[in-house]
């Protein structure tokens, strides 16, 4: 009995303290200036749509919107392109020192991005690459990689090795056998990662600060750390803002929840 | 399967590349000689005025076509953003509105070009002393002021003669003032407070503390670079009444967080009898759209503490040219437009932007319309610049993090900070080679 | 058999060679730069100064540094209270979500929200949520009472705890959802065994879950040490540092050294101190879960 009193309150907390911070900015989005300048606060909203269009329109969110998408797609292809491979030779290939490269390829998901913020500046300097989406994604693309290849690596690990025989047997080389084998087999796993590549790429701030200062160029995370009105702090298009650019993710986070507590805790089963 | 998903891969990483030029979203260049200049400013308080201004421009220039950046309000982060571009070399930024404490640095950088040769001795005479200097680094022009801008105290008008007051004079009586007034008016108005200013830790700050410092004779940094200057007595006689009168007692503690727009807010929503900005806020506080207080607005130089000077730091903003620029003419041609005698006119007349012309202050149009200007020109005239060094950014956290220290620390040594505080900013300039 | 392996020797290579690139010219050798500039005084803003060698003078600056002390202090601390409160509560929401119970899904999907909004969102609203005027915190706790509401980011015991407050919201669950998989693990024959033996729930937790959970629990402290170790979005867009440098971290510190100061010379030496104390406490840890690894392996 008090075991289920417990759980209940449980459930209560978790869902509450998870959403109802965000809702109140939900409801903030959805007010009208007014309401939001109120002192006290009001608790609900007008309904407006005002900020919205103020937010998509005024504030050019659509332009952030098409960088994001840009930024996080291809990272996610590059990342899962080069890091198929890499996984599947780490887990099912002959290589002597491999266990030493995983071991370096993952330390890599602790940097800190301070440590490597100034020589990766001056290599995109030197290269033309800031100020491009293109140059953001070479940073994003190396952080990324680990995780993606410890979910793959791992996934790999697990299919069992008749089918590789099988292909072998058929004449078919690692590549062929990666292609046609184990990937369709992988795909699961690919999805993953791709999800939390992805998001990752969706959220980062730290890089895409330094690298774009061109604001057509620039991503979601920046525009809204640097949100700013012509007299006031502008609450309510933030808040908007902040609303359209965590939708995608809820989306992702509703559909796919198996799939991203399944990669988030690929690493604790597998320890 | 895979032929699609490639496809859709290759239009991802291919649009990557691709310019976004198309999406600024101005008229579209009819003619292929039509020259796109890249200007970063903040977005301004008066954006009518400089629309119609930008509308003169391209009306005198039709085959310039201007598109503006805009960059965060705040002068800290409008630097970081804009020197972050400059170090990118990025070509798009043809010219920039700078923070007078930032030439040095610029000119020293190599990011900002010289002007010399552009804006003669003989123009330049034409200009306040102080904006002209404040553009100026080892005898080079860099900037062309746009507009002065100097420390100045806004008053409820209307309170004051409530209570018979004039004007404080010093900064105890404006203590005094504000504890009388808000005793009085605690029944109908129990919100309203006694001050609103700019504490944040950010380069306002520094801005606010110069002005109390300064007022009882005190400086930031020693004129040699070498001797104490906050660890006197009469800088921390001013921190020391910052922290107890101003923050514990007459202003909400909130202004510990407030940059300009955040407390001139309070101010225009009724809720302070003194607030303390630049000249801009003049026009948004007796703007009936935006302010409960309109007309009820009073403006005097700051206060000082007796025996001191009344010291207004001097801020404001100058035109720049990217060394990095691709059109440099045109962008001369810009600023040589937008600082004209004619547009200063115009923005004084219309918003009200103190001109950097002392022409303009006997101007009768002007001071028709913005009769203030007359008592104010003897402040600009002697508004006192921050240190100049192309160290200044460091030398400037230093200071924010010291003066934030000491007013939101109940319990700090303040003279072990004020102490380590010079010693830092003396280590640095020796470093740099630096000397005043 | 082993006439293959030459060629996979070679295709394992091929396979590898793009992901080692990114990480050699991205990752490795910019570390390795970092340390090289920190041993260099350079001023952006003073091209004349050149850029000497001056050895180990950066670190000995910082050394003497007292706001270096105090970015240190508060990312130690930073990192103490938030990855404990994150354990705790990612317990909680794990032990939640291990249950069955009809909607379970919408839980996790509940709390895997916070995990995947961006930081710079969150932190945004947090701010706005201790905004002196229009916060939610002052509408919570005083509602009417305008004149008592609290400016919780003026005070730097508050400004610190927001950080923590919001790192803690966003991250416990992502601690949660480590720590459960560690859970689904335990076998349910142990609880049964247990049973029978007439244990409590509580005895259970104690003496069965909390111990088989070990190497989960190190692992999400792993994880979340590192991260907060790095904090940065946080405190760009809800402090910047203040007030009086109570929220100063040393992402943050070094992030203004080196780009908006130009010291590039004294911000490579931050990060590279950074660096190092990940390194070292990355080392400490994964030596613990090793360990723990082998414990249960007698091999």
């Amino acid at each position: 009995m008090t075991r289920r009193i417990l759980l209940g309150v449980g459930i209560l907390l978790t869902v509450g303290l998870s959403l109802f911070p965000f809702l109140w900015f939900v409801v903030t989005s959805l007010k009208t200036q007014k309401e939001v300048e109120a002192i006290p606060p009001t608790w609900w909203p007008s309904g407006s749509l005002d900020f919205y269009q103020s937010a998509l329109v005024d504030h050019h969110l659509t332009d952030y919107i098409l960088n994001s998408v840009l930024v996080a797609g291809s990272t996610t292809l590059l990342a899962l392109g080069i890091g198929i491979p890499a996984a599947y030779a780490l887990a099912r290939l002959r290589l002597p020192g491999k266990v030493w490269i995983l071991g370096a390829l993952l330390s890599i998901s602790m940097f800190p991005q301070l440590a490597i913020a100034g020589p990766v500046w001056q290599i995109l300097e030197r290269i033309g690459g800031l100020n491009t989406r293109w140059g953001l994604l070479l940073p994003y693309v190396t952080l990324t990689l680990p995780l993606a290849i410890w979910i793959l690596a791992s996934f790999f690990k697990e299919l069992p090795a008749e089918l590789e025989e099988a292909a072998r047997v058929d004449g078919c080389g690692p590549w062929q056998t990666m292609i046609r084998v184990m990937v369709p087999l992988a795909a699961p796993a690919i999805f993953t990662a791709a999800i939390l590549t992805f998001i990752y790429a969706w959220n980062e701030f730290f890089f895409a600060l330094l690298i774009l200062t061109q604001p057509e160029r620039q991503t979601l995370p920046v525009g809204i750390a640097l949100f700013q009105g012509e007299f006031t702090m502008p609450w309510g298009e933030l808040a908007a803002a902040s609303v359209i650019a965590t939708l995608p993710l809820v989306i992702l986070v509703v559909l796919f929840q198996r799939w991203i507590v399944s990669g988030l805790s690929a690493g604790a089963v597998k320890g | 399967m895979r032929g699609p998903l490639l496809l859709a891969a290759g239009i991802l990483l291919g649009s990557l590349t691709a310019s976004s030029q198309e999406t600024l979203g101005a008229k579209s260049a009819t003619h292929e000689s039509t020259t796109v200049l890249r200007f970063v400013s903040w977005k301004p308080d008066n954006p009518h005025a400089w629309d119609e201004a930008l509308a003169r421009f391209t009306e005198a220039y039709p085959r310039i076509r201007v598109v503006r950046e805009i960059a965060p309000h705040s002068s800290t982060a409008f630097h970081d953003l804009l020197t972050q571009k400059l170090k990118n070399h990025d070509p798009t930024v043809d010219l920039f509105l700078m923070d007078v404490v930032w030439v040095s640095e610029f000119a020293a950088a190599g990011w900002a070009l010289p002007l010399d040769s552009l804006f003669p001795p003989s123009e330049r005479i034409q200009f306040l002393p102080n904006t002209i200097e404040a553009g100026s680094y080892q005898g080079q022009v860099y900037g062309v002021p746009l507009r002065i801008d100097s420390g100045m105290l806004y008053y409820r008008a209307d309170l004051l003669r409530k209570y018979g007051f004039e004007p404080p004079q010093t900064w105890e009586e404006l203590a005094r003032q504000a504890d009388i007034i808000v005793e009085g008016e605690a029944p109908t108005d129990p919100g309203l407070r006694g001050y609103s200013g700019q504490f944040k830790q950010y380069e306002g700050l520094v801005c606010n503390m110069l002005e109390f410092i300064g007022s009882r004779g005190g400086q930031l940094i020693s004129q040699d670079g070498r001797q104490p200057a906050l660890a006197t007595p009469e800088s921390l006689a001013s921190v020391r009444f910052v922290r107890d009168h101003i923050i514990r007692r007459l202003a909400s503690r909130a202004v510990l967080t407030y940059q300009e727009p955040e407390s001139l807010a309070v101010f225009v929503q009724g809720k302070a009898v003194f607030h303390r900005n630049w000249p801009y806020a003049w026009e948004v506080a007796n703007n009936a759209e935006r302010s409960a207080i309109a007309g009820k607005v009073g403006i005097a130089p700051l206060p000082r503490f007796p025996g001191g000077p009344s010291v207004a730091a001097l801020g404001g903003w100058l035109y720049g040219i990217s060394a990095y620029s691709q059109h440099q003419n045109e962008a001369w041609q810009f600023i040589s437009f937008f600082s004209s005698h004619e547009m200063q006119k115009f923005f004084a007349i219309k918003e009200a932007l103190a001109p950097s012309r002392t022409a303009l202050y006997s101007d009768q149009d002007v001071l028709k319309a913005a009769p203030q200007f007359r008592d104010q020109f003897a402040v600009f005239q002697a508004a006192t610049p921050r240190p100049r060094t192309p160290v200044y950014p460091a030398v400037s956290h230093i200071l924010q993090r010291y003066f934030s220290r000491a007013l939101a620390f109940a319990d700090v040594d303040l003279e072990a900070e004020a102490t380590s505080a010079d010693r830092q900013i003396n280590r640095l300039l020796r470093l740099t080679g630096e000397s005043f | 058999m082993t006439s293959r392996a030459p060629l996979e020797h070679q295709a394992a290579w091929w396979m590898l060679a793009p992901a080692l690139a990114f990480t050699l010219v991205f990752a490795l050798y910019p570390v390795v730069d970092s340390f090289f500039l920190s041993l260099h005084r350079i001023f952006l803003g003073v091209p004349a100064l050149g850029q000497p060698f001056v050895g180990f003078e950066n670190y000995q600056t910082m050394a003497g540094d007292p706001v270096a002390r105090q970015a240190f202090l508060v990312t130690i601390g930073f990192v103490l209270v938030s990855t404990a409160l994150e354990l705790v509560l990612g317990l909680g929401i794990a032990l939640v979500i291990h249950e069955h119970f009809s909607g379970r899904g919408w839980v996790r999907v509940a709390a895997l929200i916070p995990w995947s909004i961006p930081t710079v969102v969150a932190s945004q609203m947090w701010r706005f949520i201790f905004n002196d005027q229009y916060g939610l915190a002052n509408l919570l706790l005083f509602g009417e009472r305008v004149e008592e509401y609290i400016p919780w980011l003026a005070y730097p015991g508050f400004a610190f705890a927001a950080i923590v407050f919001a790192d803690v919201w966003k991250t416990s669950s992502f601690a949660g959802l480590l720590i459960l998989a560690g859970l689904q693990v335990i076998p349910e024959e142990v609880y049964d065994a247990a049973r029978i033996d007439g244990a409590t729930t509580w005895q259970r937790f104690w003496k069965i879950t909390l111990p088989l959970l070990k190497p989960a629990l190190l692992l999400a402290l792993l994880f979340r040490t590192m991260d907060a170790f790095r904090v940065f979005d946080l405190v760009f867009v809800m402090t910047q540092g203040g007030p009086g440098d109570s929220t100063l971290v040393l992402q943050f510190y070094g992030y203004k050294a080196l780009f908006a100061e130009g010291r590039m010379g004294y911000g490579a030496a931050i990060s590279v101190t950074v660096f190092l104390a990940i390194f070292v406490l990355s080392l400490f840890y994964i030596r613990g879960i090793g360990s723990r690894l082998l414990e249960k392996e007698p091999a």
